[in-house]
């Protein structure tokens, strides 16, 4: 196990770096111009040129690499170009917003889905176990824009159960992303019980299955105790992987809503071409994104005694 | 049973899902109404009648935003906040759909399999590299990676090239942009999954004889391991198809999709501010047009995944 976790943080490094080199070489040949964005339409060519310099813009490629190696170890970005707040404040700021919608609306989603996926498992083949599919798969079939815009105009500027845009930090978040964390379970609801079916469905097709069923186990017993706690195992897999990305959130319900989280900072950063921003959102992601997957791979190995790491 | 192949087996399997059969046939409509539109557009040539609002096209009856109506066929599903013909609109969105799907899908499969195949048949140096790059690529927030991939080929120096090539003029810019991005953000999955399936085939005694015969590498790959692989592809592609779709609706939404033709990212996009007047039918066409490409596809990968993979079959 030591050895198996010490191999794997070792083969996050070079990973990390080529992140790191893929997203400066991205910027190099994408990104605007930083500071015609700063100062304007026709700025003093004489501040163009100190505002150039002090940015490192003119440093080689490969001393930019340096640096941005040096900034991810020390966790320290500088500040943001666009407004000169420190990168770590941005990052501060934009957590709980960001988070207030993605965790409920994750945990909702995944406890429905379970539920429902259950259920519909127990009486598969019978006709709510095809509607349910059936629904699952329109579900999906559905612009995430469509359920995005037909849900604000709906149920918050026509019926007014919910304010259209806007965000308050503290308790009265709530009222502002009580619709977002609605759109956010009715876009993932149909793709997790599509896969938690699946799943459970192979667990049912289990010879121990049968034995428990043999032994004359009740069919609740059966189902709780021996075929949802084995189909754990994938689904607690597939949520930790999930985990990065509720951090970085979901940047088309925060445009839409009004939310200032870290997935519309994120957006905003890379049209203004915010080189500091957008390095430490990336690394900060890709560092969240191998460190969750070792975890799973943990997870796997520690509910299974089957799997062994090597 | 005499004179049947894997393929037909398959096939015979396909056929008893009465739903994706229908499904199926939806898809061939759309795609032959995509070519019908790929047709209009090269027979009519500009200005294209998608452009004009049916004031200019001699319809000076219906002004501006109008509601379905049964006064023209051109009028049929009403017009946009612009007055321009949502029918007309929908239907030349169906050909960016597919030059979507098809060419995004076609560039992520031909990327993963290609990479897939490299990396589970020579293994060593090959398949460390492989599972580097996807390891890397995988690591990289996807907001990120799209847009920093769809700004490249619209301003660097890649739109510059792509102005040189012969098929520029057939594939605009915006669309190509979509292929793009979708084909270089989309390969991970397949790659993962040839590069395991051709790992187990690539010891089977079948392989060793052909390379005891002295057969090269090409022939093998291609004759007798990438066949094991194609189920994969194919329930790959048509999941990445349907991707490219929604992806196309995203970037477009996002300013960097499709700009000089119509599409149904536009449509969906551009109700963002026409449900706020009251104009409905645009987002409720387009959404539908979208909905039933989508999930006819969705139900015919499903079907395509319990047919060509038993194994996999459930329930």
């Amino acid at each position: 196990m030591t050895r198996f976790l010490l191999r794997r943080i070792a083969y996050a490094v070079p990973v990390l770096l080529g992140v790191a080199l893929i997203t400066l070489f991205l910027f190099h040949i994408a990104g605007g111009d930083p500071v015609a964005i700063k100062l304007g339409k026709n700025p003093d060519p004489a501040e163009v040129e100190a505002l150039r310099q002090e940015l490192g813009l003119y440093d080689s490629f490969a001393r930019q690499y340096v640096e941005f190696i040096r900034q991810t170890v020390t966790f320290d970005y500088g500040r943001s170009w666009a407004d000169d707040t420190p990168v770590r404040e941005i990052f501060r700021r934009g957590l709980f917003p960001t988070l207030s919608v993605s965790v409920p609306g994750f945990l909702i989603g995944v406890f429905l889905a379970i539920a429902v996926s259950l259920l519909v498992a127990v009486v598969r083949g019978s006709l709510l176990d095809r509607t349910v599919t059936a629904l699952a798969v329109a579900g999906i079939s559905i612009s995430s824009l469509v359920y995005i815009l037909l849900g604000q105009w709906l149920l918050a500027d026509q019926w007014k159960w919910f304010p259209v845009w806007g965000f308050s930090y503290g308790p009265g978040a709530v009222v502002f992303v009580a619709l977002p964390i609605l759109i956010w379970v009715a876009l993932s609801v149909g793709t997790d019980v599509r896969y938690f079916r699946t799943v459970i469905l192979e667990e049912i097709g289990q010879d121990y299955v049968r034995t428990a069923r043999a032994k004359g186990l009740s069919e609740t017993r059966v189902m709780v105790a021996h075929v949802l706690r084995n189909s754990l195992i994938p689904i607690v897999t597939r949520m930790t992987i999930a985990v990065p990305f509720l951090i970085t959130g979901s940047f088309l319900l925060e445009i839409f809503f009004g939310i200032p989280g870290l997935g519309s900072t994120l957006f905003t950063a890379i049209q203004n071409s915010d080189l500091p921003v957008v390095k430490a959102f990336t690394m900060v992601g890709a560092v969240l994104y191998v460190f969750f997957n070792i975890v799973a791979d943990l997870l796997y190995a520690v509910v299974d005694p089957r799997i062994r790491l090597e | 049973m005499t004179g049947t192949s894997p393929t037909l087996e398959a096939w015979k399997r396909f056929k008893r899902d009465r739903a994706a059969v229908v499904c199926l046939v939806l898809f061939i409509g759309y795609a032959v109404v995509a070519l019908l539109a790929q047709g209009v557009e090269l027979w009519d040539g500009p200005p294209f009648r998608y452009e004009l609002t049916l004031h200019e096209i001699g319809l000076p009856f219906i002004e501006g935003a109008t509601p379905p109506s049964s006064e023209h066929w051109l009028a049929w599903l009403g017009t946009t906040a612009q007055g321009k013909s949502v029918l007309v609109r929908t239907f030349h969105g169906t050909k960016v759909a597919f030059v979507v799907g098809m060419f995004g899908a076609g560039l992520s499969v031909l990327i993963g399999t290609t990479l897939g195949l490299l990396a589970g048949y020579f293994g060593k140096w090959v398949d460390e590299l492989v599972v580097y790059t996807y390891s890397t690529v995988a690591s990289i927030p996807y907001l990120l990676l799209m847009l920093a991939l769809a700004f490249i080929v619209r301003q660097g120096p890649v739109a510059e090239i792509y102005r040189g090539l012969p098929f520029a003029d057939y594939l605009s810019i915006g669309l190509f942009n979509i292929v793009f991005v979708v084909g270089m953000t989309s390969w991970v999955t397949l790659c993962r999954l040839v590069r395991a399936e051709v790992k187990k085939v690539r010891n089977l005694d079948y392989i060793q004889a052909a390379r005891a015969l002295g057969l090269g590498h090409p022939r093998i790959l291609f004759r007798h391991v990438l066949p094991n692989v194609m189920h994969l592809v194919l329930i790959n592609f048509s999941l990445t198809f349907v991707r490219a779709i929604k992806s196309e609706v995203i970037l477009t939404f996002l300013g960097v999709g499709v700009d000089r033709e119509p599409s149904w990212g536009q449509m969906i996009a551009g109700a963002k501010s026409e449900l706020m007047q009251g104009i409905w039918w645009p987002l409720l066409v387009s959404g539908l047009a979208l909905f039933l490409l989508t999930l006819s596809v969705n139900i015919v990968a499903d079907a395509l995944r319990d047919a060509l993979d038993p194994r996999l079959k459930n329930g």
